[in-house]
């Protein structure tokens, strides 16, 4: 009996002990995100659940700061362009990949030609369309090509991770990554959790924070009382109303842009004066104010993302005048005609309460609007299947190139997959836009073509939306705009 | 339900409405359930008329409003504001149409189509009883998730759409049930007797057979109800049922639940009627299920008389 109460005390003591010094101790953390990595090969897919695990064991030639600047990162410098589809990356010297493999150009050149190799069919190849190769100069110089002039290369490589070409060759990248990164992999328990570890030999320094366990939690009800309960010290994609309940939360400017596509050549969206009407009727600024609590901020005249290279900054938010909405449709001469409005629901934040909104804001406008929920197979293929294009479809779109021509080609392009127009001299202006390479010019056919968008009304821009983490007490960061959530930049204070 | 008894000439039927009210109010749940079922058919039906607004009218600024007894609520709006700011009564009102219907239609329609080949498969045997079976088992054996995108890329989501999804993947239990009473039966005496006396099949089947289904009928139907009334919210709030801005319980449900941890009326409410429909639906059918029986009728009658006997001996005591 003594002896177990002096065990307990003596247990006890260490704790306390524990406690004191802790700051010099080992930290690790845990993260619940929305689902699990379908591989954690960094080249294949294109899988959130993948990226936010990866991105911490791999590293990329280009980096962003976490207020979206693009920065050089395994790359010594900026790249230089040596003529039109050539640019010319000095590497930095030193870097080793967690096997002691060292990173150079041979690395460069075996990753570069692996996500592109056809065989593999990467998921990736939206991002790398424009790359042809990377040829080896020297140890620590290659030359990237493209198949045309591509001035946004540089943040095309911002992501693409750099692999180790020998293990790709005969390790298990899937199960096992190896990468240049601050953490390395320690372990997969499929359907539980997934282990990182720092890695001491990083060439930036040790991180701070030693290990990092990640744990797969689809329902944000079960997030939510994870982190209350304190199992948890990051969740992901927390909603605006429970950021009073959570111990702390962090906030940061998101990179999807919610926005409805208008079919310009259907019956009643053909007339620009309807899809200006239903431009106007939406009262953007009280849904941002009451739906999202004022986290997510009035688009500003277009659905390209602020942050993005290329957005015209002059464009003015459409204004709420639901009487000269009606009257614009009772000029259109639309007054009772149907108009669907598409979406899906589950997928992206608030989606279904903002598409039941807007067509509640829309039935305003004397329209017969019914609204269509589709499941999320069926919506992708309304939103980009080769059937007839919808009266009007959202979707909260992303723009991880943080450069505009994704979502002009994405959505006002007419052979753009979620396009619903057929104006060929807007696919023109963004065909010169994109291999354009004064930086000016470009910027102007960009600025351009918004204009026109806005003015004809194409698209009907919506919110440019937040990304909100639930952080335990202990947990110091600030969250980044590109969404990825960089261990190395977290704090543990204690 | 309603279809089993008039299948059934029961005693119940046969001595007239008032009898069957004086029986029905010796069991008192069985006759507040009843009452209940009523009210709710009376509300759906008459939703236009009670509900205090329409049940799509959002008004963003007002929303997630708790109901009037609590801190900020108001008498505007007596069971608060859903996450649009609609009125969380009017949805509940408006709501019972499509969970009734939806509910009603699919246990009658699959219960029907279960019994009619449970019957053929059970009295007929052999072959066509193999034959049948299997097409239950494969029927079985099909993803529902797969049958209802299919249908529903083919007619287009609605109710109707989402009543005939769901009695095509929810008939077979009924077979399978149905068919095993029927075998058994079919052994007993007295059907074997309607068959030497010469009956004509359809005569046995149902004068002979079919009344000693309707209890198991019954108990059946009203788990699938429940069955039906949740498979409704998870496939109206994928997009392939209910389209707003109508609604249903379910889908309010459904929608309402990441709320829980700050707005419980959105979910409590709409789940709350769930359960009293549910409930009041099992009372009465249970007392139903005793009544159509003419054997547990006996032992109902001869337990309420042993009852009374008892009060009378120990009031005779005292």
């Amino acid at each position: 009996m003594t002896t177990k109460l002096l065990a307990q005390a003596v247990g006890l003591a260490t704790i306390f002990a524990c406690t004191t010094v802790a700051p010099a101790w080992a930290q690790s953390i845990t993260i619940a995100i929305g689902s699990e990595p379908s591989t954690l090969d960094p080249q294949l897919r294109d899988d959130g659940g993948e990226r936010q695990v990866n991105d911490n064991i791999y590293e990329t030639l280009m980096a962003r700061t976490p207020t979206g600047e693009l920065v050089p990162g395994l790359a010594a410098a900026v790249p230089t362009q040596v003529d039109a589809t050539t640019w010319q990356f000095k590497l930095r010297e030193g870097v080793k990949f967690h096997n002691g493999e060292p990173f150079n150009a041979d690395a460069v050149v075996a990753s570069v030609t692996r996500v592109i190799d056809p065989a593999n069919n990467s998921e990736q190849m939206a991002y790398y369309g424009t790359i042809k190769g990377a040829e080896k100069v020297d140890d620590l110089t290659v030359n990237l090509v493209t198949n045309g002039p591509d001035p946004i290369l540089p943040s095309r490589l911002y992501w693409m991770k750099m692999i180790a070409p020998g293990y790709s060759k005969d390790g298990d990248l899937a199960g096992a990554p190896v990468g240049t990164g601050p953490y390395k992999f320690e372990s997969w328990n499929r359907g539980t959790d997934l282990t990182l570890v720092a890695n001491s030999d990083y060439w930036r320094g040790e991180p701070e924070i030693d290990g990092v366990t990640y744990r797969f939690v689809t329902e944000p009800g079960t997030r939510l009382s994870g982190l209350l309960s304190g199992e948890f010290d990051v969740i992901t994609n927390l909603l605006p109303e429970f950021t009073e309940s959570v111990p702390k939360f962090a906030a940061v400017r998101s990179l999807e842009t919610s926005v409805f596509v208008l079919g310009t050549d259907n019956e009643v969206t053909k007339d620009p004066k309807v899809r200006q009407a239903l431009n106007l009727a939406i009262d953007r600024q009280s849904m941002v104010e009451s739906l999202f609590m004022g986290y997510a901020s009035v688009a500003k005249g277009s659905h390209i993302n602020p942050a993005a290279v290329g957005f015209n900054e002059k464009l003015e938010p459409y204004p709420y005048d639901i009487e000269k909405a009606k009257a614009l449709i009772k000029e259109a001469g639309a007054e009772g005609k149907p108009l669907v409005v598409v979406g899906e629901s589950g997928r992206w934040l608030k989606d279904r309460e903002q598409i039941e909104a807007v067509a509640g804001y829309w039935a305003e406008t004397g329209l017969q609007v019914t609204t269509d929920i589709q499941e999320f197979s069926q919506y992708l293929e309304s939103l980009m299947g080769d059937g007839p294009r919808p009266d009007s479809i959202f979707i909260a779109n992303s723009n991880e190139l943080l450069d505009a021509d994704r979502e002009m080609s994405f959505i006002y392009h007419k052979d753009g997959a979620a396009a619903s127009n057929s104006d060929a001299e807007m696919a023109a202006m963004i065909e010169a836009a994109r291999t354009e390479t004064d930086a000016a010019k470009r910027k102007s056919i960009y600025d351009q073509i918004q204009q026109k968008g806005h003015e004809l009304s194409y698209t009907v821009p919506l919110f440019n939306l937040q990304d909100i983490y639930g952080l335990s007490e202990r947990m110091e960061w600030q969250p980044r705009v590109d969404a990825k959530m960089i261990v190395s930049e977290m704090k543990v204070a204690e | 339900m309603a279809t089993s008894s008039t299948h059934v000439p029961s005693a119940a039927a046969a001595s007239g409405l008032r009898g069957a009210i004086a029986e029905l109010w010796q069991d008192k749940a069985a006759a507040v359930g009843l009452v209940i079922i009523l009210l709710l058919i009376l509300m759906a039906v008459f939703a236009p008329l009670i509900a205090p607004y329409d049940p799509a009218a959002q008004a963003i600024t007002a929303r997630l409003k708790p109901p009037v007894w609590m801190a900020r609520g108001t008498w505007d709006h007596l069971l608060g504001t859903d996450n649009l700011g609609r009125d969380v009564l009017s949805r509940i009102i408006w709501g019972a149409r499509a969970t009734l219907t939806i509910g009603a239609v699919t246990c009658l329609l699959a219960a029907t189509l279960g019994t009619l080949v449970g019957l053929w498969a059970g009295f007929a045997g052999g072959r066509t009883d193999t034959l049948l079976m299997r097409i239950v088992d494969i029927q079985v054996s099909f993803p529902g998730i797969f049958l209802i995108l299919l249908v529903v890329a083919m007619l287009g989501p609605g109710i109707w759409t989402l009543v005939a999804v769901l009695s095509m993947t929810n008939w077979m239990v009924y077979a399978r049930l149905i068919r095993g009473i029927v075998s058994s039966t079919r052994q007993t005496p007295y059907v074997e007797a309607a068959e030497l006396i010469g009956c004509k099949p359809g005569r046995v089947i149902f004068r002979h057979i079919l009344p000693n289904l309707v209890s198991p009928l019954l108990t059946l139907a009203i788990l699938e109800f429940t069955n039906i009334v949740l498979a409704e919210a998870a496939v109206s709030f994928l997009g392939f049922g209910v389209q707003p801005p109508a609604t249903s319980w379910g889908l309010d449900v459904a929608s309402g639940r990441d709320y829980l941890f700050i707005a419980w009326w959105l979910v409590t409410f709409p789940g709350l009627t769930i359960v009293a429909t549910v409930l009041s639906i099992n009372l009465f059918a249970n007392w139903l299920r005793v009544t159509a029986d003419p054997e547990e009728r006996e032992r109902r009658f001869a337990r309420a008389e042993a009852a009374k006997r008892r009060r009378r001996t120990r009031g005779a005591n005292a």
